[in-house]
């Protein structure tokens, strides 16, 4: 720390002396004389710090010395204690070492008593070994014949292995010959295809040849018109050779024309001649029929007379034998004529009677219903006639009691008259008696009004009768006249019951009118609900511009424009479908432009496709190289069998199936699981002491192709 | 509009009665675009008539379209030859019509001929207008959803010695093919009555 301090004064002085230097050779010139004093005091004052410096780092110095030496004798002083508790230690040590001692002598006597008992032992075992000697040697010929029969054995397993060798040779072979056998199937694949192709144009051509045969025929039947045609030629010109005959024979003609044409005008002639002989021949042929027609005609009137004859003299003998003025037909047919009107007539008048009897009829019921009403009368009549008798036997009954009365009375009168003085009673008998006469004279008044009365109904029952008999007759009449009246009854009432249906189809037909006429109100209700109106009274109106209207226009438009549109795409569509440049009125550019894109993208497809392959190809071969690299640097075959499982093949495994399988258990392939199979199986040994114990594959496939590495060079 | 009315509290004359019904048409017909989705919702705005929040429409040019028609609707029905006002919604795409809105107006041909104002007061009529937009409203409930893109159309039943003005021609009735109808609430100013149908068209899969 001292020194360190040291050297930072000196190169403090140095630098500072060489500043010094410095300066003075910039301000040498200037202040040569003050400058070198300064330097000077400067320097003294140094050299005084110096030695002061020094003098206490002397004194610093001693004082540390003597502290270490303090320290020193401490430390010696510790030392010493330390040495002498060693020598107590070690004396005690000693001591535990000589009893030892003396223990470990005593065990030696012991151990060499033991000596001897183990030589006596070993004698015996000596003697043990000599025997298991001889077994050895017996055990050790038998070896040797053991040894030759393995020998044997290894003779047979070479053979074995030659055998697996050739079985493996023909498995190749098999192999071979089944991969030629797939090409050969292939080949005859193809060769299936090429006869179907074959096969499909021979389908073809058969078609082709039916249809060839279906013309073929088309053609033989044309030939056969043809023919046919051939023939009739022959035919016309065999004819024509005829006709060239004929034509020949003409001039020859022509002259027998001439002769003929003059034997033609005289016979014209003739012909002229015989003309007006066969008009005469005519008009007496006619004469001729009709003469004979007349000569038939006479002999029919001939016949006609005769039979004429006969008639008139029956109609002579008719008129001998009826009496009647009929002598010819006409009177016949004038009395058949009289005869008709008196049927008319008559039937006129029948038809007056039917409607007189209708009349009648109708009369009839009329009156029948009289007679009803009259008969009722007639039985009222019987019965006011019979009250009225009673009355009337009653009013004699009555007129007889008064009679009596009357005479009772009387002689009672006659009594008082006869008893007392008639001086005194006679004017009171006389008022009496004027008083009964004139009772008397009231009931005989009363008397013989009733009796008026009685004959009056008497009268009127007779006439009553004699109405009743009038009606009665009258019914006769009648009754007659009903049997003829019946039929124009039944008439009537025929005629009546058409009426009635008539009215009955005309009250159907009425309410039918009804139900048509309330459901056409009912429609007519609601058709103006739902708008209707009325043509002839009302029209309906609407403003021209109104929104629907516009609308509908805009979107007509809109469907204008849209299918121009869509046309002028569909025809660039077409064109571009065509393969074809598009035309310049076609808004060329753009369409122009996309199809240089189009050409442009597929070239970068195709480049980028044949990049693909290419690096394809590479990577294939370099994962090959890769993989042999691997193998024959490793040792081992590596697979992926399936996902996350790999099959490890030693390049020194002793059969073809012999490998060792990991599976990943994460995906990034950090950590590997060995799955147990034949192979590992027989390896146990590796795998506990590399994998269990070390956990490092590597060092256990590396131990694994040592192992299997010897044990291939052994064999 | 209706202020021309207000003048005499008590009574409605012919015109006021036109006005009434065409300011109807105009708030319906308006309703029935919103709720139907004839045209986009935003394009309609909010306003205070007949004590409701009503619907209509900001699109200039169904405005217009809208203001030539009730115009229109008013002037005749001022002369009572209106019979029936119809808003027909039909499909864009194939025109088939889908649903008939159906306002059948009876005029009281006689209100020509008076002069005196009729006896019913404005409260009440407006009232049955408020019902009736109210079942417009609730008839979403029940009609089928549109699924396709609609428009619609005013057609006008008028007496048939009109004289077509300018601007109109004359057009079929638009019969649903096959329909369902219901009746709406009607509303009477007492010369012109409102009677409401909706008919639409029937589910082909019920």
């Amino acid at each position: 720390m001292d020194d360190f301090e040291n050297n930072t004064t000196v190169f403090s002085a140095l630098r500072s002396l060489n500043n010094f230097i410095s300066l003075e050779g910039v301000s040498a010139p200037d202040t040569p004389g003050s400058s070198r004093s300064a330097f000077q005091i400067q320097y003294q004052q140094r050299v005084q710090m110096e030695e002061q410096a020094g003098q206490i780092h002397s004194k610093s110095q001693l004082l540390q010395v003597e502290r270490e030496k303090m320290q020193m004798e401490l430390s010696h002083k510790r030392a010493r204690i330390e040495l002498e508790k060693a020598a107590n230690t070690n004396a005690r040590n000693y001591e535990r070492e000589a009893d030892r001692n003396r223990e470990l002598l005593t065990r030696i006597k012991q151990y060499q008593e033991r000596e001897t008992e183990a030589e006596n032992k070993l004698k015996e075992q000596m003697e043990m070994s000599k025997c298991y000697k001889k077994s050895m040697e017996t055990m050790s010929k038998k070896l040797q014949e053991k040894e030759s029969k393995l020998a044997e054995a290894n003779e047979t397993i070479t053979v074995l292995k030659g055998k697996i060798s050739e079985l493996q040779w023909s498995k190749m072979n098999q192999e071979m010959q089944m991969t030629s056998q797939d090409s050969q199937k292939q080949e005859l694949m193809e060769q299936l295809d090429v006869q179907h192709k074959k096969w499909q144009e021979a389908c073809q051509q058969i078609q082709m040849l039916q249809a060839n045969q279906s013309h073929l025929a088309e053609y033989e039947q044309k030939i056969k018109d043809l023919e046919q045609k051939l023939s009739q030629q022959e035919h016309d010109a065999l004819i024509v050779k005829n006709m060239k005959t004929e034509l020949a024979r003409l001039p020859k003609m022509e002259r027998e024309l001439r002769q003929l044409k003059e034997e033609n005008a005289y016979f014209r002639e003739m012909k002229e001649n015989n003309g007006l002989l066969k008009e005469e021949v005519e008009g007496l042929q006619r004469k001729l029929e009709r003469f004979e027609k007349v000569q038939a005609q006479l002999a029919t009137v001939e016949l006609e007379n005769e039979k004429l004859l006969g008639k008139l003299k029956s109609w002579e003998k008719v008129d001998q034998s009826t009496g009647l003025n009929i002598r010819t037909p006409d009177d016949l047919s004038r009395q058949i004529v009289a005869l008709q009107q008196r049927e008319l007539t008559l039937k006129e008048q029948n038809s007056t009677i039917t409607s007189s009897a209708r009349i009648l009829e109708k009369a009839r019921v009329q009156l029948q219903e009289d007679i009803i009403r009259i008969q009722s009368q007639l039985l009222e009549e019987k019965k006011k006639r019979e009250q009225h008798e009673a009355l009337v036997r009653r009013l004699q009954k009555r007129v007889l009691l008064l009679t009596k009365e009357r005479d009772g009375m009387r002689a009672i009168l006659e009594s008082y008259d006869s008893e007392l003085t008639p001086s005194e009673h006679s004017p009171q008998l006389n008022r009496r008696m004027r008083e009964a006469e004139e009772m008397v004279q009231k009931l005989h008044a009363h008397n013989t009004e009733l009796e008026a009365q009685l004959s009056q109904v008497l009268e009127e029952v007779g006439n009553h009768k004699q109405r009743a008999e009038m009606l009665e007759v009258e019914m006769k009449v009648l009754k007659s006249q009903e049997c003829t009246a019946e039929q124009s009854t039944i008439i009537t009432k025929e005629e009546i019951d058409t009426l009635r249906q008539k009215i009955e189809e005309l009250e159907a037909e009425r309410s039918k009118l009804e139900e048509q006429n309330r459901s056409l109100e009912m429609k007519l209700e609601k058709l103006t609900v739902q708008g209707d109106y009325d043509p002839s009274k009302t029209k309906v109106l609407h403003f021209s511009m109104n929104p629907a209207s516009l609308a509908m226009q805009q979107r007509k438009e809109e469907h204008q424009q849209l299918q121009e549109a869509y046309e002028r795409l569909r025809e660039t569509v077409r064109v571009l479908e065509g393969g074809g440049s598009i035309p310049e009125n076609l808004e060329g550019l753009g369409s122009l432009q996309s199809s240089q894109e189009i050409a442009e993208l597929k070239k970068q497809v195709e480049s980028a496709e044949l990049k693909n392959q290419r690096l394809k190809e590479v990577f294939q071969t370099k994962i090959q190289e890769f993989r042999k690299v691997c193998y024959t640097l490793t040792g081992y075959q590596i697979d992926i069998t399936t996902e996350n499982q790999y099959r490890l093949t030693s390049i020194y495994a002793e059969h073809q199936g012999d490998c060792l399988l990991f599976k990943a258990s994460s995906s990034s392939g950090r950590k590997m699981q060995l799955l147990e199979n034949e192979f590992s199986r027989t390896i146990r040994e590796l795998i506990e002491l590399h994998l269990l114990q070390q956990d490092s594959i590597p060092a256990f496939l590396s131990a694994l192709t040592l192992d299997l590495f010897s044990r291939q060079t052994i064999a | 509009m209706a202020k021309q009315v207000g003048r005499d509290q008590q009574g409605i004359t012919l015109r006021g009665s036109a006005e009434i019904v065409a300011e109807f048409f105009s708030y319906g017909i308006n309703s029935i675009l919103y709720q139907r989705g004839i045209y986009p919702p935003e394009t309609f705005t909010r306003v205070q008539k007949y004590g409701l929040t009503l619907l209509i429409t900001t699109d200039p040019e169904l405005k217009n379209y809208l203001n030539n028609v009730v115009e229109q609707m008013k002037e005749w029905l001022y002369k009572c030859i209106v019979q029936r006002l119809v808003v027909v919604i039909s499909s864009i795409e194939n025109n088939e019509v889908l649903e008939r809105w159906q306002f059948d107006i009876e005029c009281d041909k006689t209100a020509k001929d008076e002069n005196e104002p009729r006896e019913k007061s404005q409260k009440v009529i407006q009232d049955e207008i408020r019902s009736v937009i109210r079942q417009i409203t609730a008839t979403v409930t029940f009609l089928p959803l549109l699924e396709i893109a609609c428009a619609f159309d005013l057609l006008i039943y008028t007496d048939k010695d009109l004289a077509v003005p300018e601007k109109w021609e004359e057009s079929g009735p638009q019969f649903i093919a096959n329909s369902e109808e219901v009746r709406l609430r009607s509303f009477t100013t007492t010369i012109h009555k409102v009677n409401s149908t909706v008919a639409y068209k029937k589910d082909s899969f019920p």
